[in-house]
């Protein structure tokens, strides 16, 4: 059983050897490799290349074409400021808090500010890897871009001043979700994760979520689908627990369960989904590696017997965590 | 001038109005209300204590660990800004001998939302807070808690690499003979470490939480 095969079944909830090991290792990648964060996010054959090594160094399943979430706004007109060791901020909003975003055009994914360094990375990944590993793309969902695109103050101030205009911004954001992540499909993409923090409980309460959000998010989950996805996956940080069994009802085969949430919380909200989680990010900063050994061991216990789990963290590992943790938590499942 | 005892409304209902429309997030109403109880002769001060801090306090039993949002708190806080305006035209003064915070977003951060929250929040209990923005220099903060004879340094983050600027500021509040003043620490990011891993004093869950630790164990009162 290869690492693809091996995350496919977990997402049927079918038997697996051993639990497939996909933490979110994103930038992290760049450090491995001794690259800038900032050469990292501009080379899509630099990405690849660090992406397969990081794989290769801590036996994950996965490799990600994740870049930063000003993708889909730099691709639309967004200025972003780069610096060497650090994510891109978006720095100024493509749209006044009183723009109609009817005015703006789908981005062509081939052309458009750094949405071809990501087809780029995706088609090296897949000529490396083939069908070994999961290649795995990444779209931001639509309320995450619409607040990158606004401002998340104005944005989230429109859902009571003006619903319909955050609601048009949500439909663009959705369709370009939509055009962004069938571009990835192209380019060699496996699955592509829908990544919505902007939607997270943490931000708007789950009444918000379900009347404007979740919609929109099926739309996208059945658009990736139906344009050849092996699977969908729906990220979301955060305490989720309010949340959590609209996933299934979206259309998300994966949901990713952060920290705030037990394992057990989360089987009882999906049990019929395959879950990847919820190891703390900021554990792999700060925590000794026996703690993260301890928390990944603990977690592959709880779902033994049920299959349909990532081993994952609940959020993004940070770039500047610790080589001894990442490794913790993959020599948690040696002990399988 | 203005006293606890002015004429207008006698009762704490006269001021329910003014807590819904501050509770639901609807600023023109919230506006509205104050201006007619202006109108009515009701003082400011019992506006701002019978009306924006009762609206708080009911926020805060609210906004549980689970419960928080952004949303519903920046709304709130749009309410109570516009309110403000109305009792305040000139700007607002914050009660008379209540303590000063210097709050920022460290250098490498620039998602200051949740610190704008915190800075409402405070405000809205009578509190001083020196806002001095987001992606903040180290030095810049522990210069103006010297300046400002801050009681507490608060600084939130949301993204990891803002963890090695949190751990700089004790030493830095040391080296300006400021060792006595707490720190306290909040946002997505931090708030997954310890206080003696950030060395700092106290970490919040939330807003509401670093108000009742300020409250409580910086100046030594009883909190909401």
């Amino acid at each position: 059983m290869n690492s693809l095969e091996r995350i496919l079944r977990a997402t049927r909830l079918e038997p697996v050897d051993r639990t497939p090991l996909v933490p979110q290792l994103f930038g992290h990648a760049a450090i491995t490799a001794g690259l800038s964060l900032r050469d990292y996010l501009h080379d899509g054959e630099a990405l690849a290349h660090a992406q397969v090594l990081e794989r290769e160094r801590y036996r994950t399943d996965a490799v990600f074409a994740f870049l930063d979430f000003g993708v889909e706004a730099e691709a639309l007109g967004a200025p972003l400021s780069f610096r060497a060791d650090r994510y891109p901020d978006v720095v100024g909003c493509v749209l006044r808090a009183e723009d109609d975003p009817s005015r703006l055009r789908l981005p062509d994914p081939a052309a458009a500010g750094r949405m071809p360094v990501c087809l780029q990375a995706l088609r090296a990944m897949r000529r490396r890897l083939g069908d070994d590993a999961l290649v795995a793309g990444a779209v931001a969902g639509p309320m995450t871009t619409s607040a990158q695109l606004y401002g998340i103050e104005n944005a989230l101030y429109l859902a009571i001043d003006d619903p319909p205009r955050l609601a048009a911004a949500l439909d663009f954001a959705t369709r370009l979700a939509i055009a962004y992540g069938l571009a990835q499909l192209d380019a060699g993409a496996h699955a592509v994760i829908v990544f919505e923090p902007a939607a997270s409980p943490a931000v708007v309460p789950p009444a918000f979520f379900r009347e404007f959000v979740a919609p929109r998010l099926a739309r996208v989950l059945g658009g990736l689908r139906d344009g050849g996805a092996a699977f969908t996956w729906l990220n979301i940080a955060g305490p989720t627990a309010g949340i959590l069994d609209a996933y299934a009802r979206i259309g998300a085969d994966v949901a990713t369960f952060d920290y705030y949430l037990s394992a057990a919380e989360a089987c009882h909200l999906l049990p019929q989904t395959c879950l990847a989680g919820n190891l703390r990010s900021l554990d792999f900063l700060d925590a000794a590696p026996g703690v993260v050994e301890h928390q990944a061991r603990e977690l592959v216990v709880a779902f033994e017997g049920r299959s349909g789990f990532l081993l994952s963290s609940g959020c993004e590992i940070p770039p500047e965590a610790a080589a001894e943790s990442i490794a913790a938590m993959a020599a948690a499942l040696s002990v399988e | 001038m203005d006293g606890p005892y002015s004429s207008g409304p006698s009762t704490g209902a006269a001021f329910q109005p003014l807590v819904d429309a501050l509770l639901v997030g609807d600023h023109k109403r919230a506006a509205a209300v104050a201006q007619h109880l202006v109108e009515q002769g009701c003082s400011r001060e019992r506006i701002v204590t019978e009306g924006l801090e009762h609206a708080m306090g009911l926020l805060d039993e609210k906004c549980t660990v689970e419960s928080f949002n952004l949303l519903e708190i920046m709304l709130v806080g749009r309410a109570v800004s516009a309110v403000v305006r109305v009792l305040y035209p000139g700007g607002y003064a914050p009660t008379e001998g209540r303590a000063t915070f210097v709050i920022a977003t460290l250098e490498g951060d620039v998602h200051d939302l949740g610190k704008n929250i915190v800075r409402m929040v405070l405000a809205g209990k009578g509190f001083r807070v020196v806002d001095l923005g987001r992606d903040c220099p180290v030095g810049d903060l522990v210069s103006a808690a010297q300046h400002e004879g801050a009681a507490a340094v608060l600084v939130s983050g949301l993204i990891s690499p803002v963890v090695s600027q949190v751990r700089k500021l004790r030493p830095a509040l040391r080296a300006c003979g400021l060792a006595h003043v707490p720190v306290v620490a909040g946002g997505a990011a931090l708030k997954q470490l310890r206080p003696e891993a950030l060395d700092v004093d106290y970490v919040a869950e939330n807003a509401f939480d670093g108000a009742h630790y300020l409250e409580r164990h910086v100046l030594g009162t009883p909190g909401s």
